[in-house]
């Protein structure tokens, strides 16, 4: 691939304490990709993903995106979490108004509305965050970053916490998301199969400390969704990558 | 820090002070006139108690007055016609409303004296955990010294008056509103902070936009107790020398064993910290009402 990355790591390694959690990571995201990152509870994937995000520095090792060391939080590479990261004091629609609020646009009024109107919470955008049933907490929560129109997302374990039939209605709102969209994207996760289904590359990695085991590529028709799911190359892949993730 | 002993002199909810992030359950609370209510009960069933206690003669009137004469006595001291003043004489007849206007005057001074000092240093030792290692220790033994400790070296230091009842109730008030805003300023969840630089908020616009409200629902805690145990130090400053308020009639009262004044001076207390206290929560309310349960 010859795209310019949105975000490329290089040797990045971490400790805390005398615990090494990353070890020499390498990994790329072109423009518009979406980087699977699958790995086994504990491994360090979090970690990962916060020194991504600039909200850690590495040990050693180099993180860049568009071409500059990253060494703090930015709007252009945000990252959403399982769990809330909404602003319980606000409205949703102030929640989904903050960012650009915060880079000086005072109105925000039109980029909120697509938004609602994108997550389906145009019916909610008044109610507090505790309001909202945790499906739609987190729709919002990608929903307020992706505000300020950020070229990259980092998402960790995004739908972890929602049960089964949720979780598949909401991966499929996030693969159209992200196409509409072009955003680079690395979902980290522990779920084969969400990997599969959201990941154009998957990015396997070790028990802790976090190593690369190794690279595939995610060749599936677009447009992804519930279908894919008993497609018979998805099913073959699935097998064989979990058969690789059981006997690790 | 030591939150949970200012909580536990006041007898606060540990969900309330520990806002919306706690993982502590908080029953609902109940609904209006059910609280109203249950709330009055004891109240009525004390009266009757005492009217009956007093009319059969078991409680003798140098212990506890009976409900008329304490009547009678709230009358003089709301509606009497005042007499002409007497120098270094504290009056009670027809005084009420200059006693009360000395007291609020001087709790309102030291109250806000202390939350302009209160909520900066609070956010100050929540942000910093430099500062919070440095301060702590010492904080922490200045404000074991009781209200009543402070009242000699304050009458050294600022004379008998106002300057030292000031002084007085701002050290009584200003505790709870450091401890309460510290406390919950360190307890603003990482994650939210995260989000928030993450959505392009400046580091130095974090104090304002998202420790503040964050914090908010444990500052208003503190500042309901500070503004509790200002008032209640309003009684020990005016031992400092004052001639009108209602701690000054109180032992003035003293002096010439009138118990009714003495009880009505307490209850003009309690009412006011009451009325005071519920001020508070209703201009608080609307700014905290994402915290509720
Ligand atoms: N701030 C920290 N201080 C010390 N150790 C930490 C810190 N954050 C993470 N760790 C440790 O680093 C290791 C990796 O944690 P991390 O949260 O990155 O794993 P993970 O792969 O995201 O796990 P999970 O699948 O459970 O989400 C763990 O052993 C954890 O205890
Ligand atoms: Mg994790």
């Amino acid at each position: 691939m010859n795209q310019p990355a949105a975000l490329a790591a290089t040797g990045v390694t971490k400790a805390y304490g005398r615990q090494e959690v990353l070890s020499g990571i390498d990994l790329a995201v072109a423009a518009g990709e979406v980087l699977a990152v699958l790995g086994p509870s504990g491994c360090g994937k979090s970690t990962l993903l916060r020194v991504l995000a600039g909200l850690e520095r590495p040990d050693q090792g180099r993180v860049e995106a568009g071409g500059a060391a990253v060494t703090r939080p930015s709007p252009e590479r945000p990252m959403v979490v399982q769990g809330s990261t909404l602003f319980p004091w606000l409205s949703l629609r102030d929640n989904l108004a903050w960012g650009p609020r915060a880079l000086g646009d005072r109105k925000a009024g039109a980029i909120v509305d697509e938004l609602l109107e994108a997550t389906g919470l145009t019916g909610s955008a008044d109610l507090l965050p505790r309001q909202l049933s945790g499906g739609m907490r987190q729709r919002a929560a990608i929903a307020q970053v992706l505000a300020n129109g950020p070229p990259l997302l980092l998402l960790d374990e995004p739908f972890g916490a929602l049960d089964a039939q949720t979780r598949l209605r909401m991966q499929e709102w996030l693969i159209g998301l992200l196409a509409d969209r072009a955003t680079a994207t690395v979902l980290v996760t522990h779920d084969v199969e969400e990997a599969l289904l959201l990941g154009h590359r998957l990015l396997r990695l070790s028990h802790r400390p976090a190593r690369v085991v190794d690279e595939v590529r995610v060749d599936l028709a677009p447009p992804r969704g519930r279908a894919t799911l008993t497609d018979p190359r998805f099913v073959a892949l699935k097998a064989s990558v979990l058969a690789q993730v059981l006997d690790a | 820090m030591a939150l949970r002993e200012v909580e536990g002199d006041a007898g606060l909810d540990l969900g309330e002070v520990l806002g919306p992030s706690s993982e502590i359950a908080t029953r609902r609370p109940l609904s209006g006139w059910r609280r109203v209510l249950a709330g009055l009960a004891l109240p009525a069933v004390l009266l009757a108690t005492w009217a009956v206690l007093s009319g059969t003669g078991v409680l003798s009137d140098r212990i506890f007055p009976s409900p008329g004469d304490l009547a009678h006595s709230a009358h003089d001291f709301v509606a009497a016609p005042r007499r002409a003043p007497v120098p270094g004489v504290v009056p009670f007849k027809g005084a009420a409303v200059r006693h009360i206007r000395a007291s609020v005057g001087r709790w309102a001074q030291g109250y806000a004296i202390a939350v302009c000092v209160g909520l900066p240093l609070g956010l100050g030792l929540g942000l910093s955990r430099w500062m919070a290692a440095a301060l702590d220790p010492l904080y922490q033994a200045v404000r074991s010294v009781p209200i009543t400790a402070w009242l000699p070296i304050a009458l050294v230091w600022f004379g008998l008056g106002e300057g030292a009842a000031r002084f007085l109730i701002f050290i009584g008030a200003v505790s709870p509103i450091v401890v309460a805003t510290a406390d919950s300023t360190a307890r603003v969840p990482r994650q939210l902070v995260d989000t928030a630089r993450m959505l392009g908020t400046r580091p130095r616009d974090l104090a304002r936009r998202v420790y503040l409200p964050a914090a908010l629902p444990g500052i208003v805690t503190g500042l309901r107790l500070g503004l509790t145990l200002g008032w209640t130090s309003v009684i020990v400053a005016e031992l400092s020398g004052s001639t009108s308020g209602l701690g000054a009639m109180m032992f003035a009262a003293r002096e010439v064993t009138r118990l009714d004044q003495i009880i009505i001076g307490m209850a003009t207390f309690g009412i006011i910290g009451l009325v005071g206290d519920v001020l508070l929560r209703t201009v608080a309310r609307p700014f905290v009402r994402w915290a509720d349960a």
